[in-house]
């Protein structure tokens, strides 16, 4: 009987510890890292930052200085010279897939569209460095970028958090002569 | 017989607990081997409780510039060092050039720092905990009564 007693605690320990362990495991979500590759071919350097976009969330709110305060960051109404970005947004959502921009020069092009939910910005430029950069922004996280009260503000964790709610995305690079620099988020804590 | 016994129970016992008190807040290790013709090899590993405790013993007044340089940046550190512990494993930084190789990495509850060049591999792990009630020791040395 004492030893039916003992048998039936240990199940118990083993089936409780079994049953913290699955409810811990389902209660953490799947970390989301900001990754960040600089590549320099002519330098033989590379640079990795892996940044868990939670530590970002969290840490952002917690900086009070400068014009970053309450992870949202200030701008002068200069920088937006008088354009209204909302009610530009709020055209370029309702829009269909389309080209918005395109500028052609002697040493640059520039394209700005929106594709598949996307902002996409491309330049190409023509001069000696030959430097190209692909900017692709979910317009979800553009709007939460913009979701402040405040014009001359930008919410920087809302933008931070709709990232990490986004899928696996290749957000910003950069190619010239000898430098490759991407940005991208995903769920491996690595960026291999 | 058997209260010898129950006697070196207990010391084996009380002396388990502890150095299971001491190691609670995990281990620092610190290992350099510098790879020029005299070699050297450094290797320290010491239980990270010590170290909040030896923050003690640093003169008041260099704690007190070093707690003031650390203060109005506790807030972010607090915040960062929090959020690092619920982390899965992770790079935080790897650079890597001809001639050097720089990895910080979140490993377990530690930190984990491994240098490599061509004179010296460094390594150093550090459990967060312990930076974390490190620097809280070394912030909160300001407001400490002066004698």
């Amino acid at each position: 009987m004492r030893k039916t007693t003992q048998l039936l605690e240990a199940m118990c320990l083993v089936v409780a510890s079994m049953t913290g362990t699955a409810a811990s495991a389902m209660a953490a979500p799947g970390e989301r890292y900001l990754h960040v590759k600089v590549e320099d071919a002519k330098e033989g350097e590379s640079v990795n930052v892996n940044l868990p976009l939670s530590i970002a969330e969290k840490l952002l709110p917690a900086v009070n200085k400068g014009k970053l305060h309450d992870g949202r960051v200030t701008i002068g109404s200069t920088d937006m010279n008088g354009i209204d970005v909302r009610a530009l947004l709020d055209a370029i959502r309702t829009a269909s897939d389309n080209e918005f921009v395109t500028v052609k020069e002697k040493d640059e092009d520039v394209r700005v569209a929106k594709s598949n939910g996307n902002l996409v910005v491309h330049v190409r430029s023509h001069d000696k460095d030959n430097e190209n950069v692909d900017v692709t922004i979910p317009l979800k996280v553009v709007d939460a970028l913009f979701s402040t009260a405040k014009d001359n503000e930008l919410n920087i964790v809302a933008a931070l958090h709709e990232l990490s709610d986004a899928g696996d995305a290749l957000l910003i690079t950069v190619q010239d002569a000898s430098q490759h620099v991407r940005v991208w988020v995903d769920s491996h804590s690595s960026a291999d | 017989m058997i209260l010898l016994g129950k006697i070196a129970l207990g010391l084996t016992g009380t002396m388990l607990a502890g150095v299971g008190l001491i190691c609670s807040e995990g281990m620092i290790e610190v290992n350099v081997v510098e790879k020029q013709p005299e070699a050297h090899h450094v290797y320290v590993l010491a239980p990270a409780m010590i170290v909040p405790i030896a923050a003690h013993f640093i003169p008041r007044e260099k704690r007190g510039e070093a707690s003031q340089h650390l203060g109005p940046y506790m807030p972010e550190i607090r915040a960062a060092l929090g959020q690092l512990r619920q982390c899965d494993d992770f790079v935080l930084v790897d650079v890597q050039d001809r001639d050097e190789h720089v990895e910080v990495r979140k490993l377990g509850g530690s930190v984990v720092v491994d240098v490599k060049d061509q004179d010296d591999t460094v390594h150093v792990s550090a459990p967060i905990r312990s930076i974390a009630s490190t620097l809280e020791e070394i912030a909160a040395s300001d407001s400490e009564p002066r004698n």
